[in-house]
């Protein structure tokens, strides 16, 4: 039970802890003594008397409360036993009797919940207040007489309430409506926030509420000043953990989930709601994408705590990529219904009001099969009762790309490279006068200015636009809500983006009666994104300095160089040719295209019954349906077909559509059943079954033959592109389970947690379409404990949990013998059908053990919070292919077989270091540390081993990159490569290590060992936030130590550069050139080609300056002129700095970005 | 009763489950979904031949490529551009060679597994069948299962009984399957097919007395009669593929008198006639019947490798050929082949950079106008002589030259021979099979059945040796099968 504290704070220093303690709920301090009209005496002889502690102790046990107070409070205080409370007589009453007369109070800070002050000297507010100092805005809710002091029956005396109404953080909040429970009496809070409310008697109860915060009730007693801090119902609601089937006390959990608000999100990246759960929980892991960078239509890819599953599939189709393609993805749950991450990343954010990250067994048993990844669960909100109302939020997005991560050489210095690397001095084609001239034309180049910084040309600094707008309202039966959105998102990259519309409308009905509630939710969302036309990154860092971009005239140059070599042509004949260099900005000019779109419709219905307080049915059902179409469109004068010839030139020009339709029903019914016996057992019952049905279908195709840009409509296509057919293919999935939950406590005591559930998938084999999961909990609140109450510790729970859970990641058809049709070759008696693979009929999911333990720790009422986590993972039964001999009639087929461990540790902790009336500072830190190590893996990924090592020495583009491969003992992390010495000083060669530790100039890729882990020893988020009246700061950076990093700049871009192409500026000046060198790279004239050695793995260090955050609340005076309800404006800044001891060149295909929004946002 | 009501609830709820989560896909074909139907079955074994037909197997490999190198068959330019080099020399450790075998083992056992889904599933869905399609289902599947093993036992298995032989695989599954020596697995094969013998014998439209056997226009042929399943019966495992086959096996077991009865029930059968001159020697490229296409009892539909084999034999140099001087060797053109029309019609003299070799034309095709589709022969009538004629020798030797004289008569070698000397039987004998059997992958088996040296170029002999006549099993099957 970790919640990420928001970090705000205002005067009421005992509430603001109290909130975080997650107790049901707050109520104003009492800042006067009450009027006693019965008094215990002091007794002086203190010989009878016991300690007063022990008379709390007693009356704990005896009434089943918790009276909290500091040591020094109670300290030498002794007193007699009091009498035994009368039945009739609130609590609360009952012990400020007993503690008034020893110079004490106390107060009720929520259900059972008791806090121990020592009086203050504040005299008794027995004067009246007058309606001048308090400005009151009396309403007409009842008539007031401010002089009625006439009693009503018995001791009953009526007296005026007066005090303050707040948010959390202090700022005022008018329009608050104070009523005396169970009466018509009652007022509205003026424009400070400040009530005065007559008639009151001692032993009423005054309800505060207001719209979008909690309702809170607060027992009168003896006071007269009461001042009120009012919750958000988003705030109250992390002191549950909503699971999408259920909503379970925070308090009496001992699954592992982490519930984040939306404004908390908002407050880290605005722009991308995963990018802001990582920064709130670390083991929630953007994998890193250092190709496509900052690329707004790159999906991430994400894993919590670490990686569950092999890569599966054919080694012959590696790609440097591998692990990218992992589908290792958590399970989203929006509203209750599983969606994709795609709808997740175009969510509004304005729409989400709780994330719930579940994480271990407990937590995430409930989702059985589809558990082992961990389960994203977001709320979105549900429309209040109220008048209409109308939130509007604005945002300027500004991004600009951040190129320094690119070292490249000037004009004068690449020159000089080339001359250094020999360029000049022969090419096996030209003359050395004819070299000699073309080095000096270049000169000419450099010496006459031209420096092309040829980076910046397809980036731009550019501006997105968010206009965010929601109505809601209605009446307590019937609540409705609409919310709209315009969003465009701009890439760095020149004509890059994302556009994201929508719109969603709630609507909720509750009859009279309140045991009925419909709800019906619709959201419509069109989302398009457009890839630049500028062509990947990566061409324009390769290009030289000392190229024009223009002629003389302003007309972009085209064929920008030619360079000579001698080679194999087509004819396979050694002779000399030329290579061509075209300039990339070309391309933006002509009219290709690659853009995607999707239209998506959700509609969810829910109904709930709730027939007495202990028991709850909910049904709901949901649909989403989603089309998305792709199309790319290469134009015919694009460079690509640049040398097309002859009857070439009319097949030139492409154009691909896909499309793809996406269906899927879900929906689940659930019983629960709370209740509580005798204040002592508590009982929270589930049972529930889901039903999901989806279906995917993919169709494309390719034509080709354009004429020109002009008309770029597939019809004036020639024809379909050569030897292809159209492709298409159609998924099918359905899954049904049931799970019984229950959860109990003893006395808040003692806690345990446990799941049952059984799944079934059309993606398991026949031989078994059911399987189990099930998780175990226990938990044990020791601050509810004699020993720890009234000690500095505020707040102690240890925690242990285990369970099974399963995930079902792979193809639908698996299990399923199924056969391919020779379409394209009938034999001569009709179409034949062969079968594809053997489809493993006993397939089942993979099974992940889990275990958890955890401490949760607060000190000094918890204004200093530590939670540390240990976690093991071990997942069996992972996918992978086994070989067979080929005798069988196939090479392999899929089974579960191999194992992998993840393990880590987790901690978080936050502190209120600073707090005073109007500042607060506040730190936090999270970090996490997980390894994985696989621990048993089949033959097949062996010789999958050997097919990588055949495929390194094959493809080019493989050689130099470090392949993932498979060894028991190892992790997915690990960094494969041959070892190095470095290199010898003498020659400029490399010297690497054979596996019996000879050494040798020669490379054989059979040398390859694990030589680096990637794994940090520990990364994480730490930060903070300061608040100044309505103003806040806050600042989160990420850091990381340790980890291995093959830098991969340094062999593509230093020793494999290719002296054509522009290189990073290290190429020139740290590379060998004269024995006696000691050079990290090899000599500067060697062309050969540099292979993966452990020579580039570097150990890194990382700090990045991911957010800051400002915001300012306008004074009521402002707003309220503009009819305003409240007006923010808030600035975030997002990946400002990077530092690391690694550097490499990131974004190789997409640079990464800085981004900065401005927002604003106000309720009418 | 309530308790009952729940049972029964729950019964139906979950039986009700696992049918639902029984999802057929539709972009595949599940393998219920395609033996629900008769038409399924039949797409099933089209399936089965569609497969031989592809590069790695009949298509190409299979037919002219490497069985037919380690025959010595072909003349390959130093250059190697076609990587059968190391093939010719007996390298079984150059990758090429490793590849071409694994994927002819791979590609043979991947048609028997194929046959093995069929025959799990026609008895269970007999009753979808017809009587007709049942026999032909059945028949064919099991003909093709003995069919692939013979030539994975004739490529990686020793000749005698006792040797090493092959896995016998008759059950889909991924269970390693079980060895068997020769021996035994010839009489698998033998029990497989006349299992196939008796279901075809009524059911294959073949042997009805009407059925014509001929070019698809001018011999009004019947073989495009009837539903297209029936259609072309020698392009599939016919009746008389079975007994050709079932000839094959037992001469390869050594049991000459069934072989000889088999081999004549094809032969007096009287079923294909042997080519017209007319049509072998047509000067009309589009009226040539190149293979000698009556003639063949079973071959496999090849279009699909029309443009493969012609880069294989076609491409200039760049191919496989033959040289003048061994083609002329092989045809005896300087003695009794002076009028072989086999030579003639199969090989033709080409020239490149002013050096002289023969060509192959046999797979030579007009693009649209040829008389007959591309076909890979797989079992051709004058086999059955050979066969016969080999079975005879011992008891009748002037029956077995009869036998030998009327194939070397119709290929326009009139000389007779009639020789009592068994050994000069035996070497004319496969000097004979080697001419009438060039290009088409088969008279590598029968120097390692009898044991002979092959003929090499240049005058060379290579002995017969299991050591090159046994090939290697694929790694992958003996690291995975533990061989």
């Amino acid at each position: 039970m970790v919640k990420i504290h928001a970090g705000y704070t205002g005067g009421g220093l005992a509430l603001a802890l109290l909130i975080q303690l997650g107790s049901l709920t707050a109520i104003g301090k009492a800042q006067g003594p009450a009027i006693d009209r019965s008094v215990y005496y002091v007794q002086n002889n203190t010989q009878d008397q016991e300690p007063l502690k022990n008379h709390l102790a007693h009356m704990e046990r005896r009434y089943n409360i918790r009276i909290n107070y500091v040591g020094n409070t109670v300290k030498g205080i002794y007193a007699d036993a009091p009498p035994a409370k009368d039945p009739a007589t609130r609590l609360i009453d009952y012990l400020n009797k007993f503690l008034l007369p020893l110079g004490l109070e106390a107060e009720q800070v929520g259900q059972d919940q008791y806090i121990l002050y020592k009086k203050s000297g504040t005299k008794p507010a027995d004067h009246p207040i007058t309606p001048a100092d308090l400005d009151i805005a009396p309403v007409n809710v009842a008539a007031i007489s401010a002089a009625t002091t006439a009693a009503v029956a018995g001791e009953l005396q009526q007296f005026a309430v007066s005090g303050q109404v707040t948010e959390e953080s202090g700022v005022p909040l008018p329009g608050v409506t104070v009523v005396v429970k169970g009466t018509t009496n009652g007022v509205k809070t003026n424009e400070n926030g400040k009530y005065r409310l007559n008639n009151v008697p001692p032993n009423g109860t005054l309800v505060f509420s207001y719209i979008g915060y909690k309702t809170q009730e607060v027992k009168i007693g003896n006071r007269t000043a009461i001042d009120v801090k009012l919750l958000t119902e988003v705030q109250s609601m992390k002191d549950f953990v909503v699971n999408g089937y259920q909503q379970l006390k925070k308090e009496s959990y001992t699954g592992s989930a982490i519930t984040i608000t939306g404004e908390e999100l908002k407050r880290f990246n605005p722009q991308n709601i995963l990018q802001s759960i990582q920064a709130s929980d670390p083991s929630f892991r953007l994998v890193e994408n250092n190709i496509a960078g900052a690329n707004p239509n790159q999906l991430p890819n994400v894993n919590v705590r670490g990686t569950t599953a092999i890569p599966t599939g054919d080694a012959s189709q590696l790609s440097r990529t591998q692990l990218a393609n992992v589908t290792n993805l958590p399970l989203f749950i929006l509203d209750g219904y599983q969606v994709s991450i795609e709808t997740i990343f175009d969510l509004d954010f304005n729409r989400v009001e709780m994330v719930t990250l579940l994480k271990d067994a407990a937590a995430t048993a409930i989702y059985g099969s589809r558990a082992s990844n961990g389960v994203v669960v977001i709320q979105t909100r549900a429309p209040r009762e109220g008048e209409l109302e109308l939130y509007y939020n604005y945002e300027l997005n500004v991004t600009t790309p951040d190129l320094t991560a690119y070292n490249v050489l000037d004009a004068t210095q690449k020159l000089e490279y080339e001359r250094l690397a020999g360029l000049y001095t022969s090419n096996g084609v030209n003359s050395a006068d004819e070299l000699e001239k073309m080095y000096y034309a270049k000169k000419k180049n450099v010496l006459s200015g031209i420096n092309t910084y040829w980076l910046s040309q397809p980036v731009a600094t550019d501006f997105g636009h968010k206009h965010s707008v929601s109505l809601q309202g209605g009446s307590s039966t019937m609540r409705y809500g609409i919310d709209a959105r315009y969003q465009t998102n701009n890439g760095v990259m020149k004509g890059s983006g994302r556009d994201r519309y929508s719109l969603s409308n709630t609507l909720s009905y509750q009859p009279k009666s309140q045991k009925l509630l419909f709800r019906n939710q619709f959201t419509l969302s069109q989302v398009s994104a457009k890839a630049s036309p500028y062509g990947n990154f990566d061409q324009y860092v390769n290009m030289n300095p000392y190229y024009p971009i223009r002629d003389s005239a302003g007309r972009l140059i085209r064929e920008i160089d030619k360079w000579n070599y001698r080679g194999f042509n087509d004819k396979g004949e050694d002779a000399g040719l030329t290579a061509t260099v075209l300039n990339p900005l070309y391309d933006a000019t002509t009219g290709s295209f690659n853009k995607s779109s999707y239209l998506e419709f959700i509609d969810a219905f829910s109904t709930q019954y709730t027939p007495t307080d202990a028991l709850r049915f909910n049904a709901t059902v949901s649909l989403t349906k989603r089309k998305t179409t792709e199309d790319v469109f290469a134009s015919p004068l694009s460079n690509y077909y640049y040398f097309y010839s002859g009857d070439a030139l009319k097949d030139r020009g492409k154009y691909t559509y896909t499309s793809q339709d996406d269906m899927q029903v879900d929906g689940y019914a659930t019983i629960t059943y709370n209740k509580a016996l005798q204040n002592t057992h508590f009982l929270n019952f589930s049972l529930g079954m889901n039903v999901q049905a989806t279906k995917t279908d993919i169709k494309s195709f390719s034509a080709i033959g354009f004429t020109n840009d002009r008309f770029t409509n597939i019809t004036f296509a020639r024809k379909y592109e050569d030897n292809t057919a159209p492709a298409g293919d159609i998924e099918e999935q359905r899954l049904i389970g049931g799970f019984l939950s229950f959860n109990y406590s003893y006395q808040n005591r003692f806690l345990m947690d446990g799941t049952v559930r059984v799944d079934g998938s059309s993606k398991f084999g026949t031989g078994s379409r059911m399987a189990p999961f099930w998780s175990y909990g226990i938990g044990w609140n020791l601050h509810k404990e004699k020993f720890l109450q009234h000690t500095a510790i505020s707040q102690l729970r240890l925690k242990a949990t285990t369970g099974l859970t399963g995930s079902v990641s792979f193809p639908a058809y698996l299990s399923n013998t199924t056969y391919q049709y020779y379409t394209g070759s009938w034999y001569s008696t009709g179409v034949g059908a062969v079968f594809t693979a053997y489809g493993n009929p006993q397939l089942k999911w993979q099974r992940t053990n889990n275990y958890d333990v955890s401490m949760e720790l607060g000190l000094f009422n918890d204004r200093v919070y530590i939670s540390p986590r240990y976690y093991y993972k071990l997942t069996r039964d992972l996918l992978a292919d086994i070989n067979v001999p080929t005798s069988t009639g196939f090479d392999k087929y899929k089974a579960n077989l191999g194992e992998m461990v993840n393990k880590g540790y987790e901690v978080y902790m936050r502190a209120n270091v600073w707090r005073t009336r109007n500042w607060s500072a506040n730190i936090n830190v999270n970090l996490v540390h997980n390894t994985n190590v696989i621990t048993k893996i089949s033959d097949a990924l062996k010789s999958y081993n050997d097919q990588v090592d055949k495929q390194q020495d094959a493809k080019a583009d493989l050689a130099t990159a470090p392949l993932l491969r498979y060894k028991e003992g190892q992790s997915l992390n690990t960094i494969y490569a041959v070892r190095s010495l470095g290199i010898d000083p003498e020659n400029g060669k490399e010297i690497y290590l054979n596996q019996d530790g000879t050494r040798t100039y020669d490379y054989k890729v059979k040398n390859t060992v694990p030589v680096g882990d990637q794994t940090p020893d520990i990364d994480g988020y730490f930060g903070g936030s300061l608040i100044y009246k309505s103003l806040m700061l806050q600042v989160n950076f990420y850091g990381k130590v340790g980890g291995d990093i093959y830098n991969q700049t340094l062999v593509d871009r230093i020793e494999n550069a290719n002296p054509w192409y522009n290189v990073d500026s290290r190429a020139l000046a740290l590379r060998w050139k004269q024995p006696g060198d000691h050079a990290l790279y090899k000599d500067i004239t060697d062309k050969s080609l540099t292979r993966t050695s452990s020579r580039f793995v570097q150990r890194e260090n990382r700090l990045e300056l991911k957010s800051v955050y400002l915001s300012y609340d306008a004074p009521a005076t402002l707003y309220k002129k503009l009819k305003m309800k409240n007006l923010r404006f808030a600035l975030t800044m997002n990946d400002l700095f990077y530092w690391s001891t690694v550097k490499l060149e990131r974004g190789i295909q997409y640079p990464f970005a800085r981004s900065f929004t401005f927002s604003l946002s106000t309720r009418f | 009763m309530k308790r009952y009501l729940v049972l029964i609830i729950i019964i139906t709820v979950f039986g009700s489950c696992k049918k639902w989560l029984d999802v057929q896909p539709q972009s595949q074909v599940s393998q219920d979904d395609l033996f629900s139907t008769e038409d399924g079955f039949k797409e099933a074994i089209n399936g089965l031949y569609s497969r031989c037909a592809q590069k790695d197997l009949y298509g190409k490999e299979l037919l002219g490529g490497f069985p037919d190198v380690l025959a010595q068959n072909y003349t390959i330019a130093s250059d190697d551009p076609v990587h059968y080099k190391e093939t010719a020399i007996y390298n079984y450790k150059d990758a090429d060679f490793i590849s071409r075998k694994d994927s002819a083992w791979r590609g043979l056992y991947n048609v028997i597994a194929n046959a093995n889904l069929i025959l799990e599933k026609v008895d269970k869905q007999q009753a979808i069948l017809t009587p007709v399609s049942y026999a032909l289902v059945k028949g064919e599947a099991l003909a093709m299962r003995a069919y692939c093993h013979f030539d994975v036992l004739r490529l990686f298995a020793a000749v005698d009984a006792g040797g090493k032989g092959i896995p016998y695989v008759t059950a889909f599954s991924k269970d390693v399957p079980k060895m068997y020596k020769t021996g035994e697995a010839l009489d698998l094969m033998l029990k497989d097919l006349q299992a196939a013998k008796t279901l075809l014998a009524t059911a294959d439209p073949i042997v009805s007395a009407g059925y014509k056997v001929g070019y698809p226009i001018p011999d009004s042929s019947t073989e495009q009669n009837g539903d297209l399943f029936v259609q072309e019966r020698r392009h599939r495992l016919n009746y008389y593929a079975v007994c050709g086959q079932l000839a094959r096996v037992y001469l390869y077991k050594g049991d000459k008198a069934n072989a000889l009865s088999n081999a004549l029930e094809v032969i007096n059968a009287h079923k294909f006639p042997w080519t017209r001159q007319s049509d072998f020697l047509n000067p009309d490229d589009t009226k040539k019947d190149r293979i000698l296409y009556k003639e063949l009892l079973f071959a496999f539909y090849i279009p699909n490798t029309t443009e493969e084999l012609r880069r294989l034999f076609r491409n200039s140099d760049r191919g496989l050929y033959i040289s003048i001087q061994e083609g002329r060797n092989l045809y005896e053109t300087g003695g009794v082949g002076g009028e072989d029309f086999r030579y003639k019609q199969w090989l033709s003299e080409q020239t490149v950079s002013s050096t002289n070799y023969l060509r192959l034309e046999k797979y030579a095709r007009d693009p649209d106008n040829n008389l007959h589709p591309q076909m890979a022969p797989a079992m051709r009538l004058s086999e059955m002589y050979y066969i016969a004629a080999e079975c005879t020798f011992d008891t009748d030797p002037a029956k077995a030259w009869d036998y030998f004289n009327t194939v070397r008569l119709n290929r326009g070698i009139g000389a007779t021979l009639n020789d009592p000397s068994k050994t000069m039987f035996l070497q004319e004998l496969v000097k004979e099979a080697r001419k009438e059997l060039y290009g088409e992958g088969q008279i590598f088996y029968m120097y390692k059945r009898l044991n002979m040296p092959i003929t090499g170029q240049n005058g060379s002999t290579v002995p017969a040796s299991s050591a090159i006549m046994v090939l290697p099993f694929p790694d992958d099957e003996i690291a995975y099968g533990n061989r």
